[in-house]
């Protein structure tokens, strides 16, 4: 190893922490990580509600508030990153010969131990918050069970269809009332598709010969997109249908329309 | 230790080595035994043959393509040396070095040359080759979604392009930079006369070479419809050009086998006297942990295509759920490979970086043990997430709570590689040229591809993110916006070492600008839209997603000027750039104490090693 001097620090933690401060590089780095804190703080609260979708369910809501909330608390880790980077970056050197060299820092046990203790601190609110959401939800599956919607969903090369049994309707299009608690029991003709009612949030494969199950608490009305997330082949791109979140009266009278027409939609 | 060490001295010696068979032998050859094998096999196996059923045209074009494989190493003469052994004898002196390409000029490249230097070479150039056919494609591809409803290509053609694009950057990004700088660079890095086995580096390198054609003969066989991820039965129902993709992987998988195995053996045993395990390169370090990781990763990924193939071949069922097979089966041998690779990728790359910062902010690496410790743990807990890539498959629900919370754990020794970064940055005044740029380059777009891995690995949010265009951002921002950019970065770094010359510093620059800003414009908006809710893999879309397209694609074409400017650059500087001085960064390591062209043997007088690479710096004033 190389045996190089270290850095001349004043006696005591308290000094050398006033010395540290009092820097005019530690004080712009100060500013830069304020400056990209915000950044990525505003880029939460404005950018996700933005760019996502109508929030039709609990469970999309719940998608939401981690991307907004994850991107808030992530940010002063990300701040501290690019205010360095951007401090150095900034009292950079050019021509055609390096330059002298920097202080000899091999390492810093002290910051080695917060940086490495912040991010498991990072990820176990992560982690928490995930499993907090997770576990909600799976509880509010069982227990809703009794009075969900039951919806069976099929996937074929590249249509959805749908069966109510509860209603005994067949239909292209997937409309549930809401406040209601729906169970999707999802299968597929042929190959591998997703389930994806965009606005609800929720997600699931449909495979061959195997029903996976899906739950949604759709808690506002309003238009669905239905998309399969899964490459299905050709026409993949098309497999798409539509459908709504209703009030339960204008799901009642849908449902009367088809049953009236022989319980297969037209 | 030199590469003529390994003649064994019984050894009978052929008085003229020029008469040998193994002089006569190049990649000419090989293409012709190989497609006389390839032909000889199709004609052999179709003959009484139903080929209606498809079973038995997927068994006769697999088998053609292995021939051909298989052939073209003949041709080559990759089995004369074993073909030797058997019969009791070996390669003489002679016919090693002729196999070193001694004297043998620009020849060598295209001969099956056991130089690491020249495999070196033969790997950037493959690389090279292969980012431009997989780039051309993603231009395609991005061409199509310019807007809503267009019809540049056919829903089929977008369907192989996706695929095809994603193979072919998987294998190039797998070898970007452990094939051209792992096979050159490294084993001068570490003082050692070559590879530990100069044989196997050829063979890894041919190996590979011959699964191009394979892969391409996709196009020309119907395409493939899957996607690289190939899930089944999809792929069970794909046509013809499903056998190039599953031959590809086979052959892949025995050629980083070989690689892998290669490169730990030779960091392992072959470091210069003094080079103990913590004055090893960190550049050596990380190349080394990404290829043992690739070694149990990637037979997961031959045994899913093999499967795959004996379902096409003999109607086996693994993952047919008709005859009570199962999809999943696929999925999880898919992604047992398909996550460890992710960071076979991104090692390399960032090892690559945190070579070059110290050397341009002239201090010590900070924290050369934490760098260790998050490769180390990235490595260890990568073998550990697979499944999360299966949230939304139905596979095990009960499963995505444990799997979250090993995916996000990751986030922890992920973070040790920025604080190396950043610690090393921290107080320097850093030289601005190229490599170092794509240091910083590397900062900002790992950091967007890290937060946003940690909402996909959070399993609630990755209900609505999961197979949408944010996903493809997401990876895109790992893959290429990191690991590309530690390549470019050690490609501007290496090079004078390897060509002799300084790439174009003007070309350079404004490579970089065209491709960094293009990239984050591409990227940021496929971040919109699949935030919006765009699947992914679609040939078109609804109007909603035309804006964040649109901003996407115009992204994809700066990507692609700059990625023709530094093609440019590279082309020019290596034919006629300034001739470069022995150490023109001032680094530490070893390969700057060679010269270029560097030796046959590396080393006139093998080197001794005091210390660590990294003894910037002076104290604090």
């Amino acid at each position: 190893m190389s045996d190089h001097d270290h850095e001349v620090m004043p006696p005591t933690p308290g000094a050398r922490v006033a010395t540290f401060l009092k820097r005019k590089d530690v004080s712009q780095t100060f500013m830069l990580w304020i400056f990209f804190t915000a950044v990525f703080v505003v880029l939460g609260l404005w950018a996700y509600p933005k760019w996502m979708p109508l929030v039709l369910s609990k469970q999309m809501q719940a998608n939401e508030d981690i991307m907004i909330w994850f991107t808030v608390i992530s940010a002063p880790i990300a701040g501290v990153v690019l205010s360095i980077a951007t401090k150095s970056f900034l009292n950079m050197h050019r021509g055609d010969t390096p330059p002298e060299d920097g202080i000899a820092i091999r390492t810093n046990g002290p910051v080695v131990i917060v940086w490495t203790a912040t991010s498991v601190l990072f990820c176990i609110v992560a982690i928490v918050w995930g499993l907090v959401a997770l576990n909600t939800e799976s509880i509010a599956a069982a227990t809703d069970a009794p009075k969900s919607l039951i919806v069976d969903v099929t996937g074929s090369q590249w249509a959805w269809s749908f069966y109510y049994p509860a209603q005994n309707i067949h239909t292209h299009t997937m409309n549930i009332p809401v406040d209601q608690p729906v169970t999707f029991n999802i299968v597929s003709d042929d190959v591998n598709h997703s389930f994806w009612p965009v606005q609800l949030g929720v997600k699931v494969d449909a495979n061959r010969l195997v029903t996976t199950v899906a739950h949604a608490d759709p808690s506002a009305t309003g238009p669905l997109d239905i998309k399969c997330a899964e490459l299905c082949g050709l026409y993949h791109a098309y497999m798409e249908t539509s459908g709504a979140v209703q009030t339960p009266a204008d799901f009642a009278s849908w449902v009367s329309s088809i049953q009236a027409t022989g319980g297969v939609e037209q | 230790m030199t590469t003529l060490s390994h003649a064994p001295a019984s050894s009978r010696p052929i008085p003229n080595p020029e008469k040998s068979l193994i002089t006569k032998l190049h990649m000419g050859t090989g293409m012709v035994v190989g497609i006389i094998f390839c032909w000889g096999t199709y004609f052999a196996m179709k003959a009484g043959r139903d080929m209606t059923d498809t079973h038995n045209v997927n068994k006769v074009l697999l088998m053609s393509m292995f021939a051909w494989s298989v052939g073209f190493l003949v041709g080559i003469g990759a089995f004369i040396g074993p073909f030797r052994w058997l019969i009791g004898k070996d390669l003489t002196a002679e016919e090693q070095l002729f196999l070193a390409g001694d004297g043998q000029g620009i020849k060598r490249y295209f001969r099956y040359c056991t130089d690491h230097k020249v495999v070196g070479i033969q790997y950037l150039v493959g690389v090279m080759a292969m980012l431009g056919v997989g780039g051309t494609m993603a231009m395609m591809i991005r061409t199509n979604l310019a807007t809503p409803g267009s019809h540049f290509v056919s829903p089929n053609v977008y369907n192989s392009l996706v695929g095809l694009h994603g193979i072919t950057m998987i294998v190039a990004m797998i070898i970007v930079a452990t094939g051209p700088f792992g096979n050159y660079i490294m084993p001068i890095m570490i003082g050692a006369a070559d590879m530990a086995f100069p044989r196997l580096n050829a063979l890894s390198w041919w190996v590979l070479f011959t699964a191009i054609p394979v892969l391409c003969s996709a196009w020309f066989l119907g395409g493939i419809p899957t996607g690289w991820t190939a899930y089944a039965p999809l792929s069970d129902q794909a046509g013809p050009g499903m056998n190039a993709f599953l031959a590809t992987i086979i052959i892949f998988a025995v050629s980083t086998a070989v690689a892998g195995a290669n490169i730990t053996t030779t960091v392992v045993a072959m470091r210069a006297k003094g080079m103990k395990w913590n004055r090893v390169p960190i550049f050596v370090i990380g190349a080394t942990i990404s290829v043992a990781l690739a070694i149990p990763a990637f037979p997961t990924f031959m045994v899913a295509m093999i499967q795959t193939a004996m379902d096409r071949t003999i109607a086996t069922g693994f993952y047919d759920a008709n005859v009570g097979g199962s999809g999943w089966l696929y999925a999880n041998l898919f992604w047992i490979m398909g996550h460890p690779e992710v960071y076979v990728i991104l090692i390399p790359g960032v090892a690559a970086l945190m070579e070059i910062a110290p050397v341009f902010v002239r201090k010590p690496l900070f924290s050369y043990n934490a760098a260790i410790a998050g490769f180390a743990g990235i490595a260890g807990l990568s073998i550990l997430v697979w499944a999360h890539h299966m949230y939304m498959s139905g596979w095990m629900p009960s499963l995505n709570g444990p799997f979250m919370v090993t995916t996000e754990f990751i986030s922890v020794p992920t973070g040790l590689l920025f604080l190396v970064l950043v610690g090393t940055m921290w107080r320097g005044k850093p030289w601005m040229k190229l490599p170092m740029l794509s240091v910083y380059a590397f900062i900002w777009d790992f950091l967007i591809g890290g937060i946003t891995g940690i909402y996909l690995s959070d399993v609630p949010a990755d209900n609505y993110l999961h197979g949408s265009m944010y996903v493809t951002a997401h990876f895109h921002y790992t893959l290429m916006g990191a690991a590309l950019t530690g390549a470019i970065g050690g490609l501007a770094y290496w090079f004078p070492k390897m060509t002799g010359r300084m790439l174009n510093e003007r070309g350079g620059y404004i490579s970089f600008w065209f491709v960094q800003i293009g990239f984050n414009v591409l990227f940021l908006g496929m971040f919109i839209a699949g935030s919006e809710g765009q699947p992914r893999r679609v040939a078109d879309y609804a109007h909603l997603f035309a804006h964040a397209n649109l901003i996407s694609t115009m992204g994809a074409y700066s990507v692609g000027i700059g990625m023709l400017t530094l093609l440019w650059a590279i082309v020019h500087s290596w034919r006629s750039g300034k001739i470069a001085p022995m150490n023109p960064w001032g680094a530490k390591t070893l390969e700057w104490t060679v010269p270029y062209p560097v030796p046959l043997v590396n080393f006139d007088t093998p080197p001794v090693v005091t210390s660590d690479p990294y003894g910037y710096g002076r104290s604090a004033k």
